[in-house]
């Protein structure tokens, strides 16, 4: 069992002054084996923080990010799963899903991880899934009204993943979880 | 060195002294054993006269003291014996003293004195006055003290308190008093003498030995509080006055300071709360050197715990109106005490301060005038430097936010911005980061431009550069100090739009003060506050009927505008590009279109003007047609001018590339799902095939400069751009163009020139499995993939 | 005529026993050839009586011109030894002139007998009491023989003891003033006092009180003094200051005092003095002597 926390677009300080309290508290150190942020952090105590969390942290770029050396993209491996990390503010129109699935076949993932609309979404289909954490603070966004703070946490075992999201609505965490099972890998079709 | 040689003599005197001491207890104890009274009493006295020294420091004279003491409990024991085996306790009593030196038989009669109280054939009183003053016979300091610390040790549990065996008639407990508080003074005198002894260049080795003794002084006032017998009553009439007196009548610095301490943490609260007057009182009689500030504060910390040890002792710090006392009473130190160092004045005001949250919580008057007073000495000299000082003002200064974790009332206390005017600059920064960083603990939130305005006002030194500070470099320690008044400014919110929008106009005003470079920091937080409230707005105008409201999202995007001009004068073209962009999606929600229009013509002019660096141009462009796409409320013209725009700025980025997916990504703009007339095919098409052309131009260039063609992928991007808008029903979009570039790319794939492309292969089979997958789901999608053939 | 007294071993051999030797208290003495022995006490007006036994050595008769027994009050002066002066002279007559040849025993007895003085032994003089029993014989010499006893005479607490109060001091440098509770005391009596500083410039290193006996024989231009400190004791430690106030408390009964004597018989005093003493930190000494009054005092009073 592999826990991967997926969050992003905390949007510290512009937009927001801190991760909510009862986030905070759940996300204690050394229980988390990867975490994956979508960016928009925006500043270095916010990678810091993450950092302590876990130290395995894997950050894409977003357009108000600080540090600009994150990379506009990544891809990573985990257990049976490849995942792929994007901001998301790159691929237009921004939140729909057939462009993001463009991106997940031109990354030629399983899961792909991305941000900016604030929105948390799980899409799945044939070729895989795309995860949107939405924004860990609840951060104001323009494309998306009524953001509440949400991050996911994404159990991978095997060929299964199960994802948590965690929502914070009107001051409660709520719990939500989505099942994933992937299929054996496809052979390539001949040209 | 002469202080090593006088060591070392030392330590050869000691060594004498105890052989002395063990030889003549050798032969004491043979005495002991025989029954030999007569040789007993030899012996003893022998062996006490090591004690008659002048050659030890007070730390080698404890040492011999220690063994003597062993010796005398044995001798003790055989004393009581021997009034078993026919001698008088009265005789022994006698036969002591006929001893020719007197500090032997000084400690023989102690010992003596001991058995005899115990055997109750004389009150305890009586014995233990005698004693008590006997022991003047020993003037010498050192010797002196111990000598009495003998006398305490050996009648500490014989003392005739109520309750005790030796319980005398009703005066009993006087008795007891008048005994201990006689030693104490004596000792005291003794031990204040031992400053005034020897030449004045060894005085700091005298104070030290001096500190050594201490104990033996304050263990007098020790065994007082732990007589039963001593009530408030007792304590207040008698026992307080007359050590007081010995306190200040002693006129030494040191004792002063030591047994004023020892009062406040031996004696329980209760008392020093119903002494209180009498105990300040005492502290202007202090010497000046004294340093009464810890006393008090020490005093002051005990009455907090003691007040936060349970609401019901709470009343009686009312009833003895603890508060005017304490306040009057530092007044008067500090009044008399002209030269005291600012510190210790701020370390008072901060202990009262602490106690003063603690037990007049509600107080705010009380609060304030602490603040006044400190204010009032405060002012009118230069701004405060020294380390101890501003470290005690900031401990004054966060003592009510912690209390109150509340920096409301922190506002409400006029004199508190004063004192803060009275810092440096680095103190007054320190303090407003404690200020910023309280109110993000507490998660406080500030909701009216008035408060803002105050708080605003408080903690200037984060918002401006205030006089004298030329900092131009942006170290860590000003990101982060501008990093908190970021967060700070997401603290700020009214439920009343109208208050909010004084709020961010306040706010506006003090960090357009700030200066460039803080700029960056603080005007992204102000704007998307200001777009927050746009949004409740335009959420509320469904409910409200808003004639009279003057609030209207249209005059925060006028301020808007003016604020975020302020960037442009420094290089962060992109920050402000991001946001105007993000204020012209809000105007759209808003139905502004001109607005709108406006902010895109800002984003624009900054893209032109300022944006040159090639990677922000991409994000530049990106964020544009992002937002463009977004938009639904330009009419035709205004549409086209913008979206004509947007689609030369992409064609003229630097790298191919980039150009060739910012095309692509533009034939979005001509296609909207939810809107009717922005289906434009043509215009989409257009754009595709202007993209495969500048991709195309890449594998030529590829193959020029490499001799080899470039990846393929570019093609099967603009592929699946194809899907996309097949399946969305362009008819612009026909099955040949599909079935055509795919053939492309496989060419482009297979050709020998090309090296192999594991991503591209990737890419090329799931957008293939893709076709499948939707030919496999039937239905009209399915159809419409059936058609692809490949 | 034998010229050699004492070199021969005395012809007879005489012992003394008082009657009621054994239920007098017993003194220990040092008799002239220094052995230690005890003699019974006896106080003035006291009836001396006993029996004296004469017994001939190894039977030879001894021829004598009569036998008596003396009852002396003796003054000695040291520097005239062997000068004796008889102040109580008594004699009784044990037998006529006669003849002994077994042993006799002869009972004496002196009535309510004045003994004014107290048995004394000093540096340069001594009073004793004697009994002296001599057997007189024209030629071969007188034999005697002494037998020495105590006489100890007791005083009533005196009516009038006042208090000796006095400040003394040197201007600029120490004043004080000193208390004793009386001016007589009695051999086992206590002295109770204090010391009270007034002005302390110097830098005292400690304080002894010290009883002095001054023997004086002799008189006029002859005359001689002893002076012989019998008790050393510490005071205080340590320096006062102004204002200090230090207990005295020195008992008298371990010194060997001997009470209070004036003019005896015009021929010595003995007197007590107390001496207060101060020693500064360079060893310089202060002192104050001030004359005190020691008496017997009765058993039971």
């Amino acid at each position: 069992m592999v826990l991967v926390l997926a969050l992003g677009d905390l949007h510290i300080p512009h937009r927001a002054p801190d991760l909510p309290a009862k986030f905070k508290s759940m996300l204690v150190p050394g229980k988390i084996q990867h975490v994956i942020c979508t960016g928009n952090l925006c500043i270095k105590e916010v990678h810091e923080y993450l950092k302590t969390v876990c130290p395995d942290l894997h950050i894409t770029r977003g357009e108000y990010d600080e540090d600009s050396r994150y990379p506009d993209t990544k891809t990573l491996t985990i257990g049976q799963f490849k995942l792929g990390v994007c901001h998301g503010h790159q691929v237009i129109p921004w939140g729909d899903l057939d462009s993001l699935a463009m991106l997940q076949r031109q990354l030629d993932v399983d899961i792909l991880v991305t941000g900016h609309t604030h929105q948390f979404t799980a899409y799945k289909h044939e070729a895989g899934v795309v995860i949107n954490p939405g924004s860990a603070t609840g951060a104001f966004s323009s494309v998306t009204y009524d953001v509440n703070p949400s991050f996911v946490l994404m159990d991978i075992d095997g060929l299964r993943v199960v994802v948590y999201v965690y929502e914070l609505i009107d001051g409660e965490v709520k719990v939500d979880k989505i099942d994933f099972k992937k299929t054996t890998t496809p052979t390539n079709l001949p040209h | 060195m002469i202080s090593d040689g006088v060591v070392e003599d030392e330590e050869k005197w000691l060594s004498a002294g105890i052989a002395g001491l063990q030889q003549n207890a050798f032969y004491m104890h043979r005495a002991l054993d025989s029954n030999n009274l007569k040789d007993a009493l030899k012996y003893s006295a022998q062996m006490l006269s090591e004690l008659r020294t002048s050659r030890l420091s007070p730390h080698k004279y404890y040492e011999l003291y220690m063994r003597a003491f062993d010796e005398l409990r044995k001798l003790e024991i055989f004393f009581k014996e021997e009034t078993g085996r026919g001698c008088s306790i009265v005789e022994l009593y006698e036969l002591v003293q006929h001893a020719g030196n007197i500090l032997p038989r000084l400690y023989l009669l102690c010992t003596v004195g001991s058995v005899y109280i115990k055997s109750k054939e004389a009150p305890a009183k009586d014995v233990l006055k005698d004693l008590v003053e006997m022991c003047r016979g020993i003037q010498h300091p050192l010797r002196g003290l111990f000598l009495r610390s003998y006398l305490s040790q050996v009648s500490r549990d014989k003392l005739p308190d109520i309750g005790s065996e030796y319980e005398g008639d009703a005066d009993t407990v006087m008795d007891a008093v008048e005994f201990v508080l006689q030693n104490f003074t004596e000792m005291n005198k003794l031990w204040v003498r031992m400053q005034h002894q020897g030449p004045a260049r060894e005085k700091d080795k005298r104070g030290k030995e001096r500190g050594e003794l201490r104990d033996l002084v304050g263990k007098n006032l020790h065994v007082l509080s732990q007589i039963e017998g001593v009530d408030l009553e007792m304590y207040k009439e008698i026992v307080l006055p007359r050590v007081l007196e010995q306190v200040v009548n002693c006129k030494d610095e040191l004792a002063q300071y030591y047994l004023m301490d020892c009062i406040i943490q031996v004696f329980p609260d209760e008392y020093h709360l119903q002494t209180l007057e009498t105990l300040l009182n005492a502290c202007p009689q202090l010497q000046a050197s004294v340093d009464v500030e810890t006393v008090l504060s020490r005093l002051m910390e005990r009455l907090s715990n003691y007040a936060a040890s349970g609401s019901e002792v709470l009343p009686e710090f009312f009833q003895v109106e603890a508060f005017a006392k304490l306040n009057n009473a530092i007044g008067k130190v500090i009044e008399a005490q002209e030269n005291m160092p600012i510190a210790g004045v701020v370390t008072l005001y901060a202990s009262l301060l602490k106690f003063t949250l603690q037990v007049h919580p509600d107080r705010l008057d009380y609060i304030d005038q602490i603040l006044g007073a400190c204010v009032k000495k405060l002012s009118g000299r230069e701004k405060l430097d020294e380390s101890k000082a501003t470290k005690q003002i900031v401990a004054l200064l966060s003592a009510p936010l912690e209390k109150y974790k509340d920096i409301d009332t922190a506002l409400n206390l006029s004199n508190y911005p004063r004192i803060m005017e009275c810092l440096n600059d680095g103190t007054h920064k320190e303090m407003a980061n404690v200020i910023v960083q309280n109110i993000m603990k507490n998660k406080t939130c500030i909701s009216t431009a008035e408060k803002v305005d105050a708080l605003f006002e408080l903690i200037k030194g984060l918002i401006r550069d205030l006089d004298g500070d030329t900092h131009d470099e942006l170290d860590e320690d000003f990101i982060e100090e501008q990093n908190s008044v970021a967060r700070l400014i997401q603290m700020l919110h009214s439920d009343d739009p109208e208050e909010m929008l004084k709020v961010i106009q306040t706010v506006r005003k003090h960090i357009l003060t700030g200066g460039r470079k803080r700029h960056p920091y603080t005007v992204p937080p102000l704007i998307f506050s200001s777009l927050k409230l746009v949004r409740r707005l335009e959420r509320q105008d469904e409910s409200v009927s808003g004639d009279e409201v003057s609030t209207t999202p249209k005059k925060i995007f006028q301020l808007v505008t003016q604020t975020i001009e302020a960037l442009t004068s420094i290089p962060v073209p992109e920050l402000a590009l991001g946001l105007y962009l993000q204020c012209a999606e809000a105007a759209n929600d808003c139905d502004l279109e001109p607005v709108a229009y406006e902010f895109f013509t800002q984003a624009y002019i900054l893209y032109e003007e300022e944006i040159t660096d090639s990677k922000t141009q991409v994000t530049s462009i990106h964020l544009i047609i992002g937002t463009l796409q977004r938009m639904h409320v330009f009419g035709v013209e205004n549409r086209d001018a913008l979206t004509h725009k947007a689609t030369g700025y992409s064609a003229k980025l630097l790298k191919k590339p980039d150009q060739c997916r910012a095309v692509y990504a533009c034939s979005h703009l001509f296609w909207l799902d939810d809107h009717d007339s922005i289906r434009d095919g043509e215009r989409v098409l257009l754009c595709l095939k202007r993209s495969l052309r500048i991709a195309n131009a890449v594998q030529q260039m590829a193959n020029a400069t490499r001799g080899s063609s470039g990846s393929a992928l570019l093609f099967i991007e603009i592929l699946n751009k194809y899907l996309y808008f097949y399946e969305k029903g362009v008819s612009q979009i026909t099955v040949e163009s599909i079935q055509d570039l795919i053939k492309l790319i496989r060419n482009e794939m297979q050709g020998d020139a090309s090296p192999s492309d594991p991503a591209a292969d990737a890419f090329l089979a799931s957008t293939l499995l893709y076709i499948q997958f939707q030919k496999d789901k039937g239905g009209a999608v399915g159809d419409k993939y059936m058609l692809i053939t490949d | 005529m034998n010229f050699i007294v004492g070199a021969f071993k005395p012809a007879c051999h005489i012992s003394v026993a008082f009657s009621d030797g054994k239920n007098r208290k017993q003194i220990p003495i040092k008799k002239d050839n220094g052995q230690a022995t005890t003699v019974p006490l006896f106080h003035s007006q006291d009836n001396i009586t006993g029996t004296i036994i004469v017994e001939p050595v190894s039977g030879k008769k001894v021829e004598h011109n009569g036998i008596k027994v003396e009852l002396l009050g003796q003054i000695e002066m040291y520097f005239n030894k062997g000068n004796f002066y008889d102040f109580t002279s008594l004699v009784r007559e044990l037998d006529v002139p006669g003849e002994i040849y077994e042993r006799k025993t002869f009972q004496f007895e002196f009535s309510t007998v004045e003994m004014p003085y107290e048995t004394y032994n000093g540096v340069n003089v001594r009073l004793r009491y004697v009994l002296k029993v001599t057997i007189s014989r024209g030629y071969g010499g007188s034999i005697t023989h002494f037998q020495d006893f105590v006489v100890w005479n007791y005083t009533p607490p005196p009516s009038i003891n006042n208090s000796i109060k006095m400040e003394v001091g040197i201007e600029d440098c120490l004043h004080i003033e000193f208390e004793y509770n009386k001016s007589k005391y009695h051999l086992k009596d206590v002295i109770i006092g204090k010391i009270y500083f007034l002005l302390v410039r110097i830098k005292i290193k400690n304080m002894d009180l010290e009883i002095r006996r001054r023997e004086s024989t002799g008189s006029g231009s002859n005359t001689h003094v002893e002076t012989e400190t019998l008790a050393k004791f510490e005071l205080m430690d340590g320096a006062p200051v102004r204002g200090e106030s230090i207990p005295i408390r020195l008992f008298l009964s371990p010194y060997e005092l001997t009470p209070t004597c004036r003019n005896i018989n015009n021929k010595f005093s003995v007197k007590y003095y107390l001496n207060l003493v101060l020693v500064d930190e360079e060893d310089r000494r202060y002192f104050k002597q001030q004359e005190i009054t020691i008496y017997r005092i009765g058993e039971t009073s």
